[in-house]
């Protein structure tokens, strides 16, 4: 659905994963996952905030 | 044989190469993550009952947050800042989360299996710090801290002093074969710089500073967990020797010098043997029995390709008695290091790079990039080495640290480790619901 393959041909094909020839692509993903790492965090940090007020 | 023949016997031997490289690789860092089962393990028992959960969970959470950490910046950080704070251009090239490299690609063996050791290199770097600080730092501040060593820091000190043409290297001489001093006084240091502004847990010390010994919930489990360690270490060790160039079989060290994986095995075993046999003389307590088995390990692991197998056993046995003695002194400090991190690490580190200086002084040097001339290992190259560790692991951790405490963010409340951390996780340890004393 995305066409994200970078070849046509697995002749002499180098970089073969998704979006190897698209930096955009590249970018996306790449910036998905820092926000799939930051998040989990914050949500961890005002899970511990509550904590700390429930067992005071 | 015809000139054609021979040449595609060559290109068939060179493919042959390239496939026992990535083979040899990926089984030394599916081998490391033992050492993150074992400290799974070790900090979870060495944890009282209502902890143990959130001990385990932290750990985890390190191993699970380092890798697309070290994806994205931490592998670029070693090999592009190799002359300091510059960066290096040429080399972030192939570092970069972007490049074509940096994923599966057909005409690349290499990157991939040497960018997974090396990320499991972080991990356990990270996972250093872990057992430190356990039932009472938080959790989100801690993977934090530990993305900032394992991401950041540890790659720093590992480009200047565990790279052919890194600054401590080309200039001093340094050496540190199995990260003696990239690891194991960094990771140890940073520990101390966290434990300074963590404080102790709750009944720690008493009053008048004597203090309390807090036992773990499982010490089976922790002396497992520490075997499971020493097992991951061969990984670990094994992942320290590069495969594929260089003339005495294809083996070279992390600078390209020459060695053999034999090397690598004779003073590994005696390393283990004689760190946890200098630990059980001196303390006859089980859990720094094992223990002695790292602190022999790191304290032997600078020149582990090097060594004289009884020597490496006499260093091992002196970092067994050095490792619970420094423990002790950090606890007479009013600092509260659960698992003798600093010690076993910190402590220990820095001792297997002085044993360099002190035994291996005058080996040539060896840098397998060209135009790089190395001093011959040198007493002084392993102080600077040793000094450069230090301030480059604690300072961070320190820094960090303090940073934290004063936002709030750094230390559970008393409340929530007097009910135990494990109440924030779902699920209990165990369904008896046993409980600590």
């Amino acid at each position: 659905m995305f066409n994200s393959s970078p070849i046509t041909s697995w002749e002499g094909a180098e970089a073969i994963f998704t979006y190897a020839d698209s930096p955009l692509g590249m970018a996306v993903c790449f910036w998905i996952m820092t926000a799939m790492l930051i998040v989990p965090l914050v949500v961890s940090y005002k899970a511990e905030e509550k904590a700390e007020i429930d067992h005071q | 044989m015809t000139p054609e023949e021979m040449q595609a016997a060559i290109e068939a031997l060179q493919g042959l190469s390239n496939t026992n490289l990535e083979i040899f690789y990926y089984w030394c860092t599916a081998i490391m993550i033992l050492i993150h089962a074992g400290f799974l393990m070790y900090e979870m028992g060495a944890s009282r009952v209502k902890h143990s959960l959130a001990s385990g969970t932290k750990n985890i959470l390190a191993f699970a947050f380092m890798i697309p950490t070290f994806y994205m910046f931490g592998w670029l950080i070693y090999l592009s800042m190799w002359q300091g704070f510059t960066y290096d251009p040429v080399w972030g090239e192939f570092g970069l989360p972007m490049s074509a490299i940096m994923g599966p690609n057909m005409a690349d063996q290499a990157t991939g299996v040497f960018w997974g050791a090396f990320t499991l290199f972080a991990c356990t770097t990270a996972s250093i710090l872990s057992g430190a600080v356990i039932e009472r730092i938080r959790m989100a501040s801690f993977v934090v801290l530990a993305v900032i060593l394992g991401s950041v820091v540890w790659n720093l000190a590992a480009s200047w002093g565990w790279h052919p043409a890194g600054w401590l290297v080309t200039k001093f001489g340094y050496h540190d074969a199995v990260a003696s001093g990239v690891v194991h006084t960094i990771s140890g240091f940073f520990a101390l710089g966290v434990l300074i502004n963590l404080g102790p847990r709750i009944g720690k010390f008493n009053t008048d500073g004597s203090a309390n010994v807090i036992r773990g919930h499982s010490l089976p489990m922790t002396i497992t967990g520490l075997m499971l360690i020493v097992v991951g270490f061969f990984g670990f060790i094994g992942a320290c020797v590069l495969y594929n160039y260089g003339t005495n079989g294809g083996w070279v060290n992390i600078y390209g010098g020459p060695t053999t994986l034999s090397a690598y095995l004779f003073n590994t075993l005696m390393a283990v043997a004689g760190g946890i046999i200098g630990c059980y003389a001196c303390t006859r307590d089980p859990f720094w029995m094992m223990s002695g088995a790292l602190c022999g390990v790191i304290s032997a692991a600078a020149g582990l390709d090097l060594w004289y197998p009884p020597l490496a056993f006499a260093i091992a046995f002196a970092g067994g008695f050095l490792g619970p003695w420094a423990a002790k002194q950090i606890e007479k400090m009013g600092i509260d290091d659960a698992v003798g991190a600093v010690a076993v690490h910190g402590v220990c580190g820095v001792w297997g790079l002085l044993a360099v200086g002190i035994f291996l002084g005058g080996y040539p040097g060896f840098s397998s990039w060209d135009g790089f001339e190395v001093p011959p290992i040198n007493m002084t190259g392993q102080v600077v080495g040793a000094a450069v560790m230090i301030a480059t692991g604690f300072i961070p951790g320190y820094v960090l640290s303090w940073i934290f405490n004063k936002l709030g963010i750094l230390r559970a409340g008393d409340g929530v480790q007097r009910d135990g951390m494990d109440n924030e996780l779902e699920g209990i340890a165990y369904p008896e619901e046993i409980r600590s004393r």
